[in-house]
């Protein structure tokens, strides 16, 4: 909308464990690199762990075997689990999203929680046979003149006070500004001159985040244009291009474009349809959700008649994605993915709940402008990451309330306007819910986590190579296990190669869960100097 | 923006009635015809290249002096795609002016007015002034739509027409200016009666 609604992707979303660490959550150093390694392996072993049938949770970890490098922690967790049924794996994931995905893995979190990673498995060439088809003409014009209007960040983040590193980062991880893309782009040139001055002075330990240059724009429009073929009933809606963006900023464009089915359909289904129902209904139920929440901010906002699509209808429709601050609508889409809609309400109540929840609060708030106008800018203290992510989970506000609540306004929308024109699917709530509605048994999901060097770093190419670093990572394993503190945090030798595990190219994946072991070599030198888009062949992490 | 998210000023605007009469305007037209940009340039002064498409509906606030009144507008800025339509036609009641907005660069958003234009007369009510204003004359290179099919047009559906930019800031405070005259004109030859609508009351029902 405005200026102050745009999102602003901090160098925090490529910063990786480090940046954040020493700026924002103090989360030490060895504790991040350690979640980390526990998310490559959940995301190496995932049917594993979203396994519905718990009872065979056992065989499974009798299976796992050396070979399978459980975790120590995770292992005596599923002992605990087996034997005293504290805590089931979806908690443990439910907990883990919460606290954060690691930056590096982000991207491959999202496709695995969301399904979109089933659903490309399931539908392998579609998004190629989509991409290749012409698309409708009237839906075309509309996602080529908002190609560039996604996250135009980079003037409002010069203009105010110069945070020139911040402008440079989101660019870099930017898909709407890519150079090849100048021409298409009515921006100024001179703030994205700026900003590839500095594209490759931000983490230059990173290399692999520096070299990928060329998607961007375009990858948006194929994915855009990919779910109005996908989709034609549907067509394509404004709010979809920042949802489309988010995603391609984690993962190259056919996997954004599953991810991006995953969320119209399953997540948030009927918010992007003809009519727009599923949005005013929420906004309905968001508001009934608040008089429980906050009484005054509840009392405050019905005096005002102030209808609840005038705040919600971006909050909800992009995810949040142009309200808060990047690295808090990171750490809100991790728990969206697990957890699903109830996030998205969790946080807009929240942040109502913090900006009019208490007569102090109101006195500045007297008439409907000046309300507004505060939910517009909210106060950053109440968006700050750590703070928000701590309510959000904390707000005792289920899936159940939530349903009750659709129920009611359901029957309310239907005495007052009629039936609902748009009959959407019903809404899954999360990772869970979405693996459970697929309909019979499916292939093992086929991980392709292989996380690429720099072209000058000694690649991995053979079991050989790979071996020696997996062999050590074991070894230095076995003596924890013996202690029986799985917690305890590595020794700064064991991290430096958990991060090398996590950042560059995780020894383990390479022998045996590639299912097509390609020549590393001649793809990535082929891509590090391509300006063409990504291809789903490559690399599922640290796609930044 | 300064002033708006300045607490004073919303002391200030909550505490006297510091204005004669309050205007409800909306914004309306295709998708990228230039609406946000067009409120933004009126209202801060400002113009950047980096807005982002709108989604739902917004508003600001501004008050100016005219024929030695006070006048608050609130000024609605609206998503354009069609599919927003269920959306912001609930704003439209109880608006007395509108800036109907194409582009010229773009032949298709010209062509949509009279959609627009029927969309008024369906949501709003009789009386309400309309604008019609072709955006972004600066793009001369790139102008698809003449000022006089944009005149004719004008004529044709009996609103008054400017061509504007907001980039350049050509046009754009005079459009507004000549809104609010249109109204204020309106509003004294159907006057006497003190139509409720127009009067500054804070909890003026047909905000919303």
């Amino acid at each position: 909308m405005s200026c102050s609604g745009g999102p602003p992707p901090a160098a925090l979303s490529t910063s990786g464990p480090v940046l954040l660490a020493g700026r924002l959550e103090e989360v030490p150093l060895e504790v991040l690199r350690q979640r980390e390694s526990k998310w490559l392996d959940m995301l190496n072993n995932w049917d594993k762990w979203m396994a519905k049938k718990h009872k065979k949770l056992p065989t499974i970890l009798k299976q796992a075997g050396p070979a399978q490098h459980w975790q120590r922690g995770w292992a005596r967790e599923l002992l605990v689990w087996t034997h005293g049924h504290s805590r089931p794996f979806d908690f443990q994931i439910r907990l883990r999203c919460q606290k954060g995905i690691p930056p590096s893995l982000r991207g491959r979190a999202w496709q695995y929680l969301s399904g979109g990673k089933v659903k490309l498995q399931q539908n392998p060439g579609k998004f190629d046979e989509l991409d290749m088809s012409p698309g409708d003409p009237k839906w075309l014009d509309v996602i080529e003149r908002d190609l560039h209007r996604q996250f135009p960040f980079h003037e409002m983040f010069v203009s105010r006070g110069g945070h020139g590193a911040l402008c440079a980062s989101c660019a870099h991880t930017h898909p709407s500004f890519p150079e090849q893309e100048l021409d298409m782009s009515p921006g100024d040139p001179k703030w994205l001159d700026v900003i590839e001055r500095d594209l490759h002075r931000q983490f230059p330990f990173h290399e692999m985040f520096v070299s990928r240059g060329g998607h961007g724009q375009q990858d948006l429009f194929r994915v855009l244009k990919a779910y109005t073929l996908y989709r034609p009933e549907e067509g394509y809606c404004q709010a979809q291009a920042p949802i489309a963006a988010v995603l391609l900023m984690h993962m190259p464009a056919e996997q954004a474009f599953w991810c991006l089915v995953q969320i119209c359909e399953k997540y948030l289904p009927g918010y992007y349809s003809e009519k727009l129902e599923a949005i005013q209904l929420d906004g309905e139920i968001l508001f009934s959700l608040l008089q429980k929440v906050s009484p005054v901010a509840h009392k405050h906002l019905s005096r005002q008649k102030i209808d609840p699509l005038l705040y919600m209808t971006e909050w909800f429709m992009c995810a949040f994605a142009r309200t808060l601050p990047w690295s808090s609508v990171l750490r809100v889409w991790d728990m969206f993915f697990c957890e699903g809609v109830k996030i998205i309400f969790r946080v807009g109540l929240v942040l109502l709940k913090h900006a009019l929840g208490s007569p102090d609060k109101l006195k500045a708030c007297q008439g409907q402008y000046e309300t507004i106008e505060r939910l517009r800018s909210l106060s950053p203290k109440i968006m700050q990451e750590a703070f928000l992510v701590q309510e959000v989970v904390e707000l005792p506000v289920t899936e159940r309330q939530i349903e009750r609540e659709h129920l009611i306004q359901l029957r309310r929308w239907q005495e007052t306007r009629g039936e609902l024109q748009c009959r959407s699917p019903p809404r899954l709530h999360g990772a869970k819910a979405i693996l459970e509605a697929e309909p019979g048994p499916r292939p093992a999901l086929q991980p392709s986590p292989s996380i690429r060097l720099p072209p000058d770093a000694p690649l991995p190419v053979s079991k050989a190579k790979a071996k020696p670093p997996k062999q050590v990572q074991k070894e230095q394993r076995k003596p924890s296990k013996a202690s029986g503190q799985p917690d305890q945090p590595l020794t700064p030798n064991q991290a430096a190669v958990v991060t090398a595990a996590g950042d560059a190219c995780p020894p383990q994946d390479v022998p045996s869960e590639d299912p097509a072991p390609q020549d590393l070599t001649s793809q990535d030198s082929a891509h590090h100097h391509s300006r063409e888009s990504l291809t789903s062949q490559e690399s599922e992490d640290t796609y930044l | 923006m300064a002033s708006a998210t300045d607490s004073r000023y919303g002391q200030k605007e909550s505490s006297d009635q510091n204005f004669d009469y309050m205007f409800k305007i909306l914004i309306i037209g295709n998708s990228s015809v230039g609406k946000t940009s067009f409120l933004f340039r009126y209202a801060d002064d400002s113009f950047t290249p980096a807005f982002v498409s709108t989604v739902g509906i917004d508003f600001k606030v501004k008050t100016i002096y005219r024929n030695d009144k006070r006048i608050k507008l609130q000024i609605w800025d609206t998503a354009g795609q069609e599919r927003y339509r269920t959306i912001t036609t609930a704003y439209y009641r109880g608006a007395m002016g509108f800036i109907l907005m194409y582009d010229i660069t773009n032949e298709e958003s010209f062509n949509a007015v009279q959609d627009w234009s029927t969309q008024i007369k369906t949501y709003s009510w009789d009386n309400a002034q309309v604008l019609l204003v072709g955006n972004k004359c600066d793009m001369e290179d790139e102008r698809v739509v003449s000022s006089e099919r944009g005149r004719q047009l004008a004529d044709h559906l009996g609103f008054e027409f400017f061509e504007a930019s907001a980039k350049d800031n050509i046009n754009v405070k005079q459009t507004f200016e000549r809104l609010v005259d249109v109204i204020c004109e309106k509003m004294s030859e159907s006057l006497d009666t003190a139509d409720p609508a127009v009067t500054g009351a804070k909890q003026d029902p047909t905000f919303f």
